[in-house]
Order: structure tokens, then sequence, then C-alpha cells
């Protein structure tokens, strides 16, 4: 399901080298469906804005989020990637987003430290309640993103 | 060294001859100087070929995994931690396993040796914890052995086996203030870009021979990431991207399960310092979860729990 | 055919004759390794070495290499191109050479030709360089080789000291030379030292491991015990089938490009056990013991009995470089001894 949505998406991913205006960042989102993807829910049940840079893919945790995906998704030239999980404490299934806490932490370090751009790879804890919140968690995130770049670090073919 | 490799026979012959195990797996000579080579042995009449030198680096854990047989196994410090790290996981029955420790000082890097001699070949060395004598057509050399140890060596903290049924020789004196993280202090120091332009120069030139991974103990995974087709996940040729996701996948599968044998670096034809990238894994394992691997074989594995006050300040909130 | 005499100080000089006219493939250093790679200038050259790392098989037989890509949106297939210009693959070791012609013999075996590989190997002249002084890890003599040998090379280069023999050997050889009117000719003396320094190369290789009889032998044996022991070592990499010059074993891949379809060959070792998995999940080869025994029947066993030499060249780079010391002579020596 993912690889289609990917594959889909590719054909309307921006020129490399293209930067200034014109260029915006293709950013994933992946988002818990309890929480995370409840907030977003609410966000636009409540028309409030937010830039449409991000594709959403729903999960059912946190933890569903292998780092294969994570890794996949920026060698496929894609400028950024967020993952939002329940804040800790209210994860769905008890535990997953503690789990997934510990995990994302050494992958972004990892990924920095090979020379992935600081920005590209981000986490956040969104609740069903806080359509605001994740609107204002994407609008920071693009911000992050567009200051980096199109991606071309550990793109595929690039 | 006479006396430990002579000590390291007698235990085993011990426990071949009263039937506790089926299997001693040790070193013996290897087949070109400066080399030894694991040697499997079955009969109590061959263990006069087990050996105990600076030339013993292999990490004999990888030959305990996928066996029925009872083994008697030489380790070293390190490869007594990837026994406890397998142990932990499940992989290696207790019962099946005797250890038969021995307190290291440091293996060799004989590539560092042919550096050093340049296109010299060394027919004939002699080896132990002070010096290695080489001698090759029209030279001969006396080269202190602390010179030319592995990388991993020279800043081990765990010198002595921390799990073992036998001790073959004295403990020795551990380094507890090593900075074993020097290197990728260093590298953390550099910018984004000079850190990215260094991996992709060492990663280069790697040929996806796996030699890495299938020295590791801790690479016991029956059908690894890379031979997965459903899904492909990542390519198997030696496009860049492709590599270096390999090595960052696998240093990460590591994070916390590495013992910096230096296995991984020895085995790499390529010369890759891979020890620049593992070594990072274990380091944000130590600074952020106070963890160290193969240390405890009660510890639960530090990617497999979680505290309720870990560390959160890279997430949004 | 008259030899020449090339100065060592020379050298860059020769090497820069060809580059523009000719692509020209030489050892060069590249970090701590030294390996064949393409050059633009003779300087780049290394041929202060015994052998390199990778064996030359990497010109025209890469680890990756894209046998066609089909785009969305375009009509037809990209077919991998053949190579535009005459090539020179320089610095050779006879062992390596005489693997250039294995090499040869099974790309263009049968009905079936392999193109990507003819045609990068097609239009290559092979300077050869001689080893006067092989290291205790080779045993080309062992398997009908030599340190002098001249198989599968156009021009062999002789290193007398100060100046390199350049022995013409075949026509492409006569022809790369013949418009370079600053070599002069090798006089008798020359040719003496280099019949010298052959005779007390050949000398030097020792120890040397029998192999008479051993493709015979080998063929009572696929039941036998010693396999047993043989293998228990062996973690299963591909450190010895990718550093073989004479080991060509691929897989062939199909990559989502995102865009389309990239269909690929990587270097594959009958080592790794995904090598004759089934679709079924069935594995013919379950283990080590027989994985090991492959290798050693192919090289030692299969192959002579179809072509009369030896899968196997003796260059020592599987001997050097197994990460645990899983050494080839003592494999034949235990074979021998049964």
């Amino acid at each position: 399901m993912l690889e289609t949505l990917i594959a889909e998406d590719d054909k309307e991913v921006p020129e490399k080298g293209k930067s200034g205006d014109e260029w915006e960042p293709k950013i994933i989102a992946f988002l818990c469906n309890w929480c995370s993807y409840a907030g977003a829910d609410l966000a636009g049940i409540s028309r409030i804005q937010y830039p449409p840079n991000i594709r959403v893919v729903r999960v059912p945790c946190s933890a569903r989020v292998s780092p294969y995906f994570i890794i996949k998704i920026l060698q496929r030239g894609w400028d950024g990637v967020l993952v939002s999980g329940c804040h800790p404490g209210d994860c769905h299934y008890i535990s997953g987003n503690l789990v997934a806490r510990r995990r994302f932490s050494v992958l972004k370090d990892i990924l920095e430290y090979v020379g992935v751009e600081p920005g590209r790879v981000n986490f956040s804890w969104i609740s069903a309640a806080e359509g605001e919140r994740f609107s204002k968690v994407v609008k920071e995130v693009v911000m992050r993103v567009k200051a980096l770049g199109p991606a071309e670090r550990l793109v595929k073919g690039g | 060294m006479e006396d430990l490799g002579k000590t390291m026979q007698d235990v085993a012959r011990r426990l071949l001859e009263e039937g506790k195990v089926d299997l001693i797996v040790g070193y013996e000579k290897g087949t070109t100087p400066i080399r030894s080579t694991p040697c499997f042995i079955r009969e109590a009449g061959d263990v006069q070929k087990l050996i105990w030198d600076p030339t013993c680096e292999a990490n004999l854990t990888k030959y305990l995994l996928d066996r029925d047989e009872r083994i008697g196994v030489v380790a070293k410090g390190c490869d007594s931690r990837s026994i406890v790290v397998c142990l932990a996981e499940g992989q290696i029955d207790r019962d099946r396993v005797t250890i038969i420790g021995v307190p290291c000082q440091g293996v060799i890097n004989r590539k560092k040796i042919e550096a050093e001699l340049d296109k010299q070949e060394v027919v004939e060395a002699t080896v132990n914890d002070e010096e290695i004598k080489v001698r090759g057509e029209g030279f001969e050399k006396v080269l202190p052995t602390t010179n030319y140890l592995c990388d991993s060596c020279l800043s081990c903290r765990h010198r002595n086996p921390v799990i073992y049924d036998f001790l073959v020789g004295e403990k020795v004196p551990e380094v507890e203030d090593a900075n074993d993280f020097a290197e990728v202090e260093e590298l953390e120091s550099r910018s984004s870009e000079d850190r990215w332009d260094y991996f992709t120069e060492e990663l280069g030139s790697c040929i996806r021979c796996y030699a890495c991974r299938n020295v590791c103990p801790m690479c016991y995974c029956k059908e690894c990431f890379v031979d997965e087709t459903m899904p492909q996940w990542f390519g198997k040729t030696d496009d860049l991207s492709d590599t270096m996701i390999f090595h960052i996948v696998r240093a990460y599968h590591l994070a916390g399960r590495c013992v910096d044998c230096g296995a991984c670096s020895r085995a790499c034809p390529m010369e890759i310092n891979l020890r620049a990238l593992r070594k990072k894994a274990e380091k944000i394992v130590k600074e952020r979860f106070d963890y160290e691997a193969g240390t405890d074989v009660e510890e639960a594995p530090v990617l497999g729990t979680f505290k309720q006050d870990d560390s959160q300040e890279y997430i949004i909130k | 055919m008259n030899s020449k005499i090339l100065g060592k100080n020379q050298l860059t000089k020769f090497i820069d004759e060809f580059i523009g006219e000719y692509r020209v493939f030489a050892p060069v250093k590249k970090g701590k390794i030294i390996g064949f790679d393409e050059i633009a200038s003779g300087k780049e050259t290394c041929l202060d070495f015994q052998n390199t790392k990778q064996p030359p098989k990497s010109v025209f037989f890469p680890q990756t290499e894209v046998l066609f890509e089909y785009k969305k949106g375009e009509k037809g297939l990209e077919k991998a191109g053949s190579g535009d210009r005459d090539k020179i693959l320089l610095g050779m070791r006879p062992c390596d050479a005489r693997a250039l012609v294995i090499f040869d013999r099974f790309f263009s075996s049968g009905e079936h030709e392999d193109l990507p590989y003819l045609q990068k190997r097609e239009r290559t002249a092979v300077v050869g360089l001689a080893c006067n002084h092989p290291l205790n890890t080779c045993f080309c003599t062992s398997l009908g080789g030599s340190p002098f040998g001249s198989e599968g090379m156009d021009l062999k280069l002789v290193d007398l000291g100060d100046e390199y023999l350049v022995e013409i050997l075949t026509n492409k050889g006569e022809k790369l030379v013949e418009d370079i009117k600053w070599l002069r000719d090798a006089e008798e003396s020359d040719l003496n030292r280099a019949r010298d320094l052959a005779e007390d190369a050949e000398n030097a290789m020792k120890p040397k491991i029998s192999t008479d009889g051993l493709c015979d032998k080998l063929d009572g044996m696929f039941d036998d015990p010693v396999w047993e022991g043989i293998h228990q070592k062996c973690i299963g990499c591909g450190v010895c089938s990718f550093l073989c010059p004479t080991c060509w074993c691929f897989d062939v891949l199909d990559e989502d490009t995102g865009t389309g379809v990239k269909r690929v060959r990587i270097w594959d070792t009958c080592q790794f056990p995904l090598f004759t998995k089934q679709g079924s999940g069935f594995n013919p080869r379950p283990s080590g013991k027989e994985r090991m025994r492959q290798r050693i029947m192919h090289k030692f066993n299969y192959y002579p009995k179809d072509f009369g030499e030896f899968g196997c060249v003796g260059c020592g780079r599987c001997v050097r470089e197994c990460p645990v010391n899983l050494d080839i002579r003592e494999v034949i020596r235990a074979v021998m001894s049964v």
C-alpha cells in the first residue's frame, strides 16, 4: 500500500536542483490512527489551514512505522518525513509509542550522523484534540524542510 | 603466552575426555604468517593444535549458533559479551555451551602491519603481547605489538571475559577510562556536509560481499533485510544509496547489541572503516539509555524496552 | 616481432600515448587499496604492487550492470550501450590474464553470447606484467600457470630493474606499439635477463601443492565425509567469490525505479544460501557443507572435465582475504590426502 502511494506520486516529485519560490517540499506524514490522525481530522473539520505539502499515511500506532519506511522514503527523493503518535501514556496499545520513542531517537541520530540533514526526519506527539497544534506542527516541519532544499543525500539515482 | 596456550589445551582435553562437550572451538595457527584460524576439535588427541596469542582475532561466538552439539568455546572479553547478547536474545542454550574464557590484551590488525611494511611480504613471524618479530626477503624487524592492535582493542574496556566456565590465565587490569568514542566525537564535531562526504567516500568502495554481516555473531537473521523480496526494501547493487543504507540499517540493527569486537572491520576486504559508524550507535544507547551491550544476561534489550522518562527532546511536543 | 625496451621513467609517456584514442584501465591507488580503474593520464598508474585487491574482472563484468531499462511513458527498452573506444587493460598479472581466457570462454559459450560482457571485452588489448616476486600465497604453478605466463596477453611487460622489457605476443600487441617509434629494440642481454628472472620467479613459488589427478579423484568424492570438516569455519560471505578472477556467477534482479523498471545483474556467489533457494522454499544446498563442496567441485572437477583446465588460477586473493583464513590450498591438500 505504501509502495503504491509512493509510486503514484513519484511522477510529481519536482526536478532536483529546483529551489526557491517554485519548489515546494514533499513530505510524508505517518499519523497514528487514534491520536494524530484524529487530530488532523479535527483540523480539517475546524477548517484550520495548514500547508498542503504533506501526504498522510494512517497507521494504527506510531510503532508501526518501521525505520525501513523512513529510509526508503528518503531514498525515493521525498524531502521530509513526519511521524506522529499519541502522547506518552495515551497510546491506544498502551506502550507502542514508548518503544517507538527509543527507536526513533536512535534512528534519527544515526541518520544525522551519516550526513542526512537535521530537519528531514521529524517526530511529534499530537493528540486527537489538538487540531490547532497539528496545523502548527505541520507548518513547523514544512518550514524546516523548506530551509534544507530538495533532498539529495541518500536519494537513489541522484 | 606459551603457558596460556598449554592451559587452554589442558582444559579442552579434559572437557573432551570427560565427555562434557562434543566439540571444542578455538584457534589454531593460520596458513599465512600473523594469522590464526578457527579450529574445530572433536578428538582429545587434537587439542595440541590450540594456540593463544594476539593473532587470535576471530569472534568464535558465531560458531555457537545453529548447532545442537555441546560446545566448548574459547572466548576473549569481547567474545564473551557477544555470548551474553546471544544468550539474552535466546539464540544460545546456556546448558550446551562451556565457555573457556581468556583475558585478552588486544589482537593484531594484520593490515596495519602490511601497511607498515609496504610491499615487503612477511614470510615468518612470531607474535606475543609485547612484540611481533617479522622476517621476510631481505628484512627482519621487531615491532611493538601495541602499535599494531586492532582499533577496537586500543580502547577496550572489557579485556576480561564477563562470563565463563573456565578462566585460562590471570585476569588482566581493565582500562576503565579508555575513551572508545574518540573517533565518533571527532566526526560529530564536523559539519553535516563533511560527515556526508566522509561516509560516501568510505562506504563507496563496498562490494556488498557481506563479510561484515556474516562474521558478526549478532547478525543471525535467517533472512537478512537486504534479501527480502516481499517487499524489497533496498536494492542489492553497489549503488551508493543502497550501499550506504545497508550499512546504516546494519548499524541501527546493532544498536545496543554490538560489542565492538572488531571482527567486521577486520573482515572487510576493502578496509572500510566500519567502526566509525557502528560506534555511534553504541554511543547513543550508552549516553541516552545508560546501556552497554553484553554485560548482563538478565537485562532486557535496550530497544525492546522503554522507561517512562526516556528522553524525548527530539520530539516536537 | 622484436621485443622492445621501455625505461621505467618513460612509463607515463608510454601510457599517455594511448590515452584519448583508447580507454585505458590500469592499477590505481584508491585510499588504502590498489585496484583497476580507468585513468585519464599515465601518471595515475601505480605498477608498484604485487597484485590488486580486486581482480580486473570488474572492468568487463562490473559488480552492478544495468541490462536494460524501461521508463514509463517512453516506448521501448533502453539497452545498456557498448564501449565506444577501444580499450587497453594494463598491468594484469599472468594469473589474472589466464583467468580472462576462462571468463571469455564462459561468456561466449554455446549459442548464448553474453553481449554486455563481450561488447566490453572485444576491442580490448591486454598489457600484462610478469611477476618477479610472487607472494607466498600465490600458487599459479600448481594449477598450470606461471609467474611469467603469456596466456591472454597481447603485450607483456617484464620488470628488468630500471627498464621494462616489452614482449610483443600478438598482432594486436604489435599494432599497439608499431607507431611508438621511440621505444628501443631489446638486445640479447635484455632477453637473457628476463629469462633469468623468469627462472627465479618459478623457483620461488613454494610450497607447491600437488594437483596431479585432483580432478579424477574428486569424481568419486561427492559423498565423502571430508566435506564435513572443510566447511566448518566458513561464514558464507562472498569475499572469495567476489575477489576471484575466475568466478563469474551473477544474479539478475528487477528494480522498481519509481518511474519504470531496471533489470540489473549483480555479482552472486554459490556461498550465499539464496543462490540455490527455490521458489518452493526448498534448497538443494541447505548448508555450508554442500556449498563449499560445490565451490571446490566446480573449480577442480566440473570445470576441468568440461574444458580441460582448472577453474582456479592460483592468484591467492581468497587465501589472503578470507576473514577466517579458510585456505583453498589446505582444502586441496585435504582432498588429495583422502
